[in-house]
């Protein structure tokens, strides 16, 4: 079957079948910084914005999502342009292996859009499907916190986990916000 | 083969007679160590700095390849399935693979009996080479040992097809008995799992007609005589450890194929490549040159990929299909079919004086391997050889293990090693032992653990004359003193209501930092004309930040920036040879072959800086990218260098570094952990507020990668504490199928860790550097315990701690 998508601003017509998994599908056509870790909607690694909205893509049917907007973590910043969540986990050495983190983005852009200025309890919420071997989600947890601050313009409140440079972050975030979002 | 008579417990095999031994023999305290080796913070371009992680731009845009985002690449992939077997113990009567082979889309149906099924002995634990574990295994089985064995397997067109061959494959079983409580396996007419001619390579201590794969023992000193004197009391302690998960993210992944030059090549996530292509050529009878293992991206390991899990059932199905095959693990094989932690009791006696001087620690553990013997002597020897090293003081030390098999997946390698295991009995006994005695349970370990120009006899104890160590350097007092404060020792709020109270519990350990003279690796440099560098190392990056590690040492070295080295490493067509990541060994061995290569490629740099410059190479220093003279003050660039080197009129050269190095050393690590708890003595429910660990690991190479490492791992420990694990049923059927079945703890779950970070100088480590990553999982468990009983009274020795522990320890008590 035919089903149409817009992924990362761009309109794509995929074949499929209607009950293939939106990860997969997602995968096929490139996205592979949507990770499967699971098998079925619970580690976190597939995250992905449907209509501005963090979801699992492995949990849900292509079909499901026929029509929608899908951000990934490819259309949030690039490697000479990183977004300033994106900025704030490579600061603070939140990123080890790497495999959950797309996942955490993803979800922590939707957390940011809603709650600007979350608590660390919020943040430990709002992750918590995201499931992460490596870090003890110590440094994402204060990362995703920087991130708030930086988004917020409010650069005084980095921590000492990285070298934050305020002004720079959030002139990425205007340039990213026209080209990404 | 045999390893029988050269039993060595911390992983390795033998001491190489090739080797000059005789130079460490005597342990100087004063280590030759070049002065470049020893720069003060000031002098230190790129070490110790927190250096962007080198791949960290392309992890946080999706942009990282990891083994299955290689699908793309070849059109006709082949997706692999394998069938497992259904029952604990028995043997395959029948197997009917007609459906299967019937299906479209299927490319191959193997069996045991398939041509291209290897029928050799081999075992899947990434050691050195003969590896210290039996060859008890098959790739596929007749004799299957746990739910979960390898049976059959298939590759078809995608993932569905294979799994729906994979289903349509009829197996009938010939049933056995079966043994899953490691006890009841150690007893003479428990059903025998193996039969004495299905192991070769048999290990030390082997008794299969009681299930035991081996038996170590070593002692220094008089223990029984220490134990049995007039003027000591004797405790003794029982404890028992979780059967933890890996559980890294990604799966286990393998894509192979056969290149157009006829060459087999592996893209798969592993932490040990070189040991792999060694074990397949084994298996498959192919040369070890035509074997090419390439690790991508991987999306951590733990142990759980320092072996050859699933790599040779691909390579099978590609043969045999004669097109590129992948095979990506289900999350439930994940849980049922791949490598745990052993799950472990562990005894712990001490002799200890009225005034508190420890006369003799004998620890005993009895190992649950499961249904293959994979790193299980190895594992078993360091729940001895890392923590009783610590009190280092003892005159009297003994530790014994008997290894045992049970019809349960099979265990394996897992940050720690033993060591968690062992830390767990060690520093709870201790703790239980200073509050009989009625002695501050840090000063009572103060007495007795190690410090700088102590001869460690201990760990030379399971490894005979002259495996004992020397220690040059040792941060543990500053540990404790930064943890307690941190903590809040002495120093903290008890709660308004009368039935909750709160308390804090410590615990110590020490690691090693690689395994002692069992160890290589190797690097080399490559400079560009334009000044800038390739890198190539064997050392393996499997998400620890280690290709950032060995960029900054090299970068140190080279006097360039970070960013003018490129690193490929793990490639085994490419990257010199590699032990690969595992006992701690990365930044030390791999790091030290990498300072070498530069302090080569160095020399020749210096060179040519001598000749531009017109001064003699005594003269001259690199740094800022730049030749310099010390003298004159007159520099030349990294890149005018590189294009004289390249393109000169009267003399030219490419110049090349190259690094390898192995060492007797095997310098330990320490660390201090703290945990701050509330208990609810009515329901006995507990709250753990905060845990820090202060981890001496000499000098950081990049101290944000190493605090993630400490509190990754102390996240870890921190799950042995109050996670359940893999539990099975009574049919021996794994009852955590999926991460929704596996209780660990997220980020809600998760109390703060707060990580410190205590400098000393390793003159035996590049730079200073010693290991970070594993001391850190060892120590939550007896903090824990310990902050328990402190707070409430109660002794919790079987992990995990829960509120039902607690409320009934606590109704026992009343």
């Amino acid at each position: 079957m035919q089903f149409s998508l817009t992924v990362n601003g761009e309109s794509l017509d995929i074949e499929a079948a209607p009950d293939d998994d939106l990860a997969s599908v997602l995968r096929r056509e490139g996205y592979t910084g949507v990770k499967c870790g699971c098998d079925g909607g619970i580690c976190g690694a597939s995250k992905v914005l449907i209509e501005g909205s963090a979801e699992m893509a492995c949990g849900k049917a292509v079909q499901e999502a026929d029509g929608a907007t899908i951000q990934t973590i490819e259309g949030i910043g690039s490697q000479d342009e990183l977004h300033p969540i994106q900025q704030a986990f490579v600061d603070h050495f939140a990123v080890q292996c790497g495999f959950c983190i797309p996942g955490m983005i993803v979800q922590t852009k939707e957390l940011l859009e809603e709650t600007p200025d979350p608590t660390e309890a919020e943040v430990r919420e709002a992750i918590d499907d995201n499931l992460c071997r490596c870090t003890g989600y110590q440094k994402p947890v204060e990362a995703i916190l920087d991130a708030a601050a930086r988004m917020n313009g409010d650069g005084a409140v980095a921590t000492d986990g990285g070298t934050p440079s305020a002004p720079n972050a959030c002139e990425g975030t205007e340039r990213n916000g026209e080209t990404n979002e | 083969m045999s390893n029988e008579n050269d039993p060595k417990p911390d992983g390795g095999t033998a001491s190489h007679p090739e080797q000059d031994v005789t130079e460490f023999e005597d342990h100087p305290l004063e280590w030759d160590e070049p002065e470049n080796n020893n720069l003060a913070p000031d002098e230190r371009a790129s070490v110790s700095q927190s250096a962007e992680k080198d791949d960290d731009p392309k992890l946080v845009t999706g942009q990282a390849k990891y083994t299955a985002d290689y699908e793309k690449k070849f059109p006709d992939l082949a997706h692999a399935a394998v069938v497992r077997s259904d029952v604990p113990h028995g043997r395959v009567a029948n197997i009917d693979t007609n459906d299967a082979e019937e299906m479209d889309g299927v490319h191959a149906v193997l069996t045991p009996w398939s041509d291209e099924t290897p029928d050799a002995k081999y075992t899947s634990a990434g050691q050195s080479y003969p590896e210290p574990s039996p060859w008890d295994m098959n790739v596929l089985n007749e004799h299957v040992r746990y739910i979960g064995d390898p049976v059959a397997a298939i590759a078809a067109d995608d993932a569905e097809t294979a799994r729906a061959a994979a289903d349509a494959i009829e197996v009938e079983y010939e049933e056995n008995d079966y043994v899953l409580d490691p006890e009841e396996a150690y007893s003479e007419d428990a059903p025998q799992i193996f039969g004495d001619d299905e192991v070769e390579n048999k290990i030390v201590g082997h008794d299969y007609s009681r299930n035991r794969m081996s038996q170590i023992e070593g002692e220094i000193g008089d223990v029984d005589g220490a134990v049995d004197r007039d003027d000591v009391h004797v405790h003794e302690t029982e404890w028992e450890t979780i059967r933890q998960s890996h559980a890294q993210i990604e799966k286990h992944t393998t894509l192979a194929y056969t290149d157009e030059d006829d060459r087999h090549v592996l893209v798969t996530s592993t932490q040990v490549p070189n040991h792999t292509r060694r074990q397949l050529a084994h298996l498959f009878d192919i040369p070890i040159r035509d074997i090419r293992v390439s690790k991508p991206r991987v999306g951590g390991g733990f142990g759980g990929k320092q072996a050859m899990v699933v790599e040779p059932i691909p390579l099978a199905l590609a043969l045999a299909a004669d097109r590129p095959v992948i095979y990506e693990a289900t999350r439930e094989e994940e849980f049922a079919g791949m490598r745990s932690r052993h799950p472990m009791k562990v005894r712990a006696r001490t002799a200890v004086t009225d005034d508190g001087s420890i006369e003799a620690i004998d620890l005993y553990a009895l190992s649950n391997t499961g249904a293959y013997g994979s790193h299980g002597m190895t594992v078993a020897g360091n729940v001895g050889s890392k923590p009783m090293p610590l009190y280092s003081k003892v005159p009297n030390a003994r530790f014994k293990a008997d290894i045992v098999h049970t019809n349960t997946p099979q265990t394996g390698a897992m940050r720690g090693y033993g060591a968690p295991q062992g830390t767990l009995a060690l520093e709870g006994h201790l703790d239980e032992v200073a509050r009989d005695l009625d002695l501050d349970p840090i000063e009572f370990r103060k007495r007795h653990y190690m410090e700088v120009g102590d001869l460690d006899e201990i760990a030379g104890m399971m490894g005979g004359e002259g495996a004992e160590r020397r220690i040059r350097s040792c941060g543990l007092d500053e540990c404790i003193e930064r943890g307690m404060d941190a903590i809040g020792w002495g120093d903290i709020d008890q709660p308004d209501e009368e039935h909750r109270h709160r308390g804090i519990g410590m615990a110590l350990s020490a690691q090693g930092t690689g395994v002692a003279g069992d160890e290589l690796g190797a690097a080399q440099l490559m400079m560009n004309e334009d000044g800038s560098f390739h890198l190539h190392v064997g050392g393996v990056d499997i998400g620890t930040g280690a290709d950032t590690a060995f960029i900054q040492i090299a970068a140190e070295v080279l006097g360039c920036p970070e960013t003018d080295i490129v690193i490929k490493s793990s490639d085994t067509d490419v990257t010199p040879f590699d032990y690969g990541a595992y006992a701690s060994s990365t930044t030390y061995i791999s790091g030290m072959a990498v300072k070498k290569a530069a302090e080569d490629a160095k020399e020749r740099i210096l060179h040519w800086g001598s000749k531009l410059l017109e001064e003699p190479e005594a003269n001259l220093e690199t740094g800022d990218g730049e030749v310099y003279s010390e003298e004159t003050g007159e520099s030349v660039s990294l890149e005018e260098i590189g294009y004289e080197a390249a393109y000169g009129h009267d003399e030219r050269e490419h110049i090349l570094g190259k690094g390898t190095h192995c060492t007797e050393e095997s310098p330990p690590p320490f660390a201090a952990q703290f945990a701050d708890v509330t208990v609810d003595e009515e329901t006995g429910e507990f709250e753990v507020n905060k845990l820090v660990v202060a981890v001496d690991c000499g000098v950081a190479i990049n101290p944000g990668m190493a605090e993630g490492q400490v509190e990754g791992a102390n996240h870890m420990s921190y799950e042995m504490a109050v996670s359940e694990g893999i539990t099975f049923d009574d049919d021996g059927r794994s009852e955590v199928t999926s991460f929704g079945d596996y209780d660990w703890p997220t980020a809600s779950e998760t109390p703060t860790i707060e990580s410190i970070l205590v400098e000393t100088h390793e003159p035996t480590g590049p730079f200073g550097a010693k290991s970070v990553a594993e001391v850190p999982t060892n120590t939550v468990p007896p903090a824990l315990s310990n902050a328990i009983r402190e707070t409430v009274g109660v002794r919790i020795t079987d992990m995990p701690i829960t509120p039902e522990k607690i409320r009934a320890a606590l109704e026992d008590d009343e």
